[in-house]
């Protein structure tokens, strides 16, 4: 019932701060960018925010309990991802003037079919991404309250819906950079407690390797024991790095901030909130092996392992603290993800009006929702880490060729994201429909970013002709990456001081 | 020289382009993409991306060396050693790498 309590007060804390932001969601780009006035530290625990999700909380300690601390992998990879994302993204993205990467594409190709192709990429990655937060929802919901999974899901999917359709991302940016901080509250300090608690034997337990088999203590991500270790480390750590950087509302975040520089600084300080708070899932998959060493759901454990070391009074309350740290992290991310969703629903691919893009999110809700009952059996970060599978294989060829490459054209930008998008999901679909033998194949198959990745950058440099470079192509990428007045964007006639301070003006 | 030049910003033509496009059928037009009009320095621009291009490029392949050679370290330390590795050892190194190219990036573009 505290755990109930707890989640209803995180609940209502984040309605009350979105309809404190909503004071401004009237005109699309209020409504999708926050009309760009929103402060950088902000933004970084926005996007900090919106990336810790459920996959992070949970699924990084129960992956950690059930595979090994391989799992750690993942949260280099999705923390790395941002060394791309400042180094290739942030800055010529920002400069392009587009709110989002369909947007971009239109800049860049100047074709409007290549962005309702791109719209539809962001609703198969943004979908994939989805499932996973309302299945944490409902089993976080389900072991907390007693409540039905497929209530806990419905009801959560209701929740998320209404709070976006009202505030828009105004509101979202106000509720993320609170929930990134409550998620590190109400994660790191019951971990600490529970350090504490566990005692020394238990402690000693937990960091010490001689207890347990050696194939656990390897610091190696073995999927479904193929018996290739490595190959699979290295195929997860593609995906989630390269992944990070193609993630339509990752790079949608960057068009709030003021200006290009403004842009790189907030992804490195993404990186910082990352580093802080990866430490902590770790704590609770270490301390979850000794306590709950195989628990019937594995995305559960960090909020089983305080009931199992602090029997009582203390532990409910711990449990009721971790199990709001979940519910926060799902509401971020879920909301950040339904954002994006209505917007490649609504204006990538119908081109739309505000009214269309909160149908947007009513059925982008509903998709997410009717799709998550049926995956209740499948660990969070499995269907992430597709997520970032498929994202690594479409967008991050698209932009990173794209800001960079001249010669990349309409026509290979196509044929590359059909073949990226294709092969990604097809793998990850053969991987869950047909029973292969654990091995070389079936890690190529289940996390085939290894593979789909070069495939798709081969895909679009060779379908780029030489000869059918439209003559603004240099142009076009050239102000991506010229400072101040030169930019793509035209400074405003009447001045904007907030809004471009941290851009040269020469 | 006394011709009137519409001025908007990229992200009014964005938006007027969205509401032609939505009442228009689907690929109906395609062209050259809203590109702001005032004129640049193109041979700047040259350098500044060359320049640019080849500080992303020594960036990403630091990023892939020390992410082999992460991979090479927590897989060679055995035990307690090996996790020990792998929580604490990226971040720092994630944190330089980002850092370093964010301040080149910006002493390249004060200099162009």
């Amino acid at each position: 019932m505290l755990g109930l309590a707890s989640i209803s007060l995180v609940l209502a804390a984040s309605i009350v701060i979105g309809v404190w932001g909503v004071k401004a969601a009237r005109s699309t780009p209020d409504f999708l960018v926050a009309s760009r006035r929103i402060v950088p530290g902000w933004n970084a625990l926005a996007i900090a925010g919106e990336y810790v999700s459920a996959a992070s909380v949970l699924g990084l300690a129960g992956l950690l309990v059930k595979n090994g601390v391989g799992a750690m992998w993942y949260a280099v990879g999705f923390t790395a991802g941002y060394v791309l994302v400042a180094a290739l993204v942030a800055g010529p993205m920002r400069r392009s003037g587009a709110y989002t990467v369909p947007d971009f594409a239109e800049y860049r190709f100047g074709s409007p079919r290549i962005r309702r192709m791109c719209g539809l990429v962001v609703l198969v990655i943004m979908l994939l991404y989805l499932i996973p937060q309302f299945k944490a929802a409902g089993v976080v919901l389900e072991l907390v309250s007693g409540i039905p999974y497929w209530i806990g899901v419905v009801g959560a999917g209701l929740v998320v819906a209404s709070t976006i359709a009202v505030g828009g991302m105004r509101s979202a940016t106000y509720v993320q950079a609170f929930h990134y901080l409550l998620k590190l509250a109400f994660i790191a300090g019951p971990a600490l407690v529970l350090i504490f608690l566990a005692g020394p034997e238990r402690r000693e337990a937990a960091i010490d390797p001689l207890e347990v088999d050696d194939e656990w203590m390897r610091p190696m991500l073995d999927l479904g024991d193929s018996g290739q270790p490595v190959l699979a480390t290295v195929s997860v750590l593609v995906a989630t790095t390269l992944g990070a950087m193609g993630l339509p509302h990752v790079v949608m975040r960057f068009h709030t901030v003021a200006g290009a520089r403004a842009a790189r600084r907030v992804a490195v300080s993404v990186i910082v909130l990352l580093s802080a708070f990866y430490l902590f899932p770790v704590v609770y998959g270490l301390l979850g092996r000794v306590v709950t060493p195989s628990p019937s759901e594995t995305d559960v454990v960090p909020v089983l392992v305080p009931g199992e070391i602090a029997p009582g009074a203390v532990g409910a309350v711990l449990t009721a603290l971790v199990a709001a740290g979940a519910f926060a992290a799902f509401l971020s991310t879920s909301s950040g993800l339904l954002l994006a969703l209505a917007g490649g629903l609504s204006h990538d691919l119908f081109g739309g009006s505000l009214p269309r893009l909160r149908l947007g999110v009513a059925v982008g809700t509903g998709l997410a929702v009717a799709l998550a009952l049926p995956a209740a059996g499948v660990d969070i970060n499995v269907l992430v880490g597709w997520a970032f599978a498929v994202a690594a294989s479409t967008f991050c060829p698209l932009l990173a060729l794209g800001i960079w490459w001249r010669g990349l054209t309409a026509t290979g930008a196509t044929v590359g994201l059909l073949i990226g998008a294709g092969s990604s999901t097809g793998a990850a679909m053969t991987s869950v429909l047909i029973d292969i033998e654990p091995g070389v194949v079936s890690i190529l198959l289940a996390q085939p970013a290894l593979w789909t990745v070069p495939l798709a950058f081969a895909a679009m440099i060779l379908a780029s002709r030489p000869s059918s470079v439209p003559e603004w192509a240099d142009e076009a990428v050239l102000r991506l990456h010229l400072p101040g007045r030169y930019s793509a964007e035209i400074p405003i006639a009447r001045p904007r001081k907030s809004l471009d301070a941290s851009e040269k003006t020469n | 020289m006394n011709q009137r030049v519409r001025v908007t910003s990229p992200q009014t033509r964005l938006a007027l382009r969205r509401r032609t496009d939505a009442m228009r059928p689907l690929n109906r037009r395609a062209g050259r993409p809203p590109i702001a009009s005032t004129p640049i320095d193109m041979d700047a621009a040259e350098r500044a991306l060359k320049r640019q291009r080849r500080l992303a490029l020594r960036t990403v392949l630091a990023l892939g060396l020390a992410l082999a050679a992460l991979l090479l370290a927590a897989d060679l330390a055995s035990g307690r050693l090996g996790w020990a590795v792998l929580f604490f050892a990226p971040y720092p190194v994630l944190l330089v790498l980002a850092a370093v190219h964010v301040r080149r990036a910006e002493r390249i573009e004060s200099d162009s």
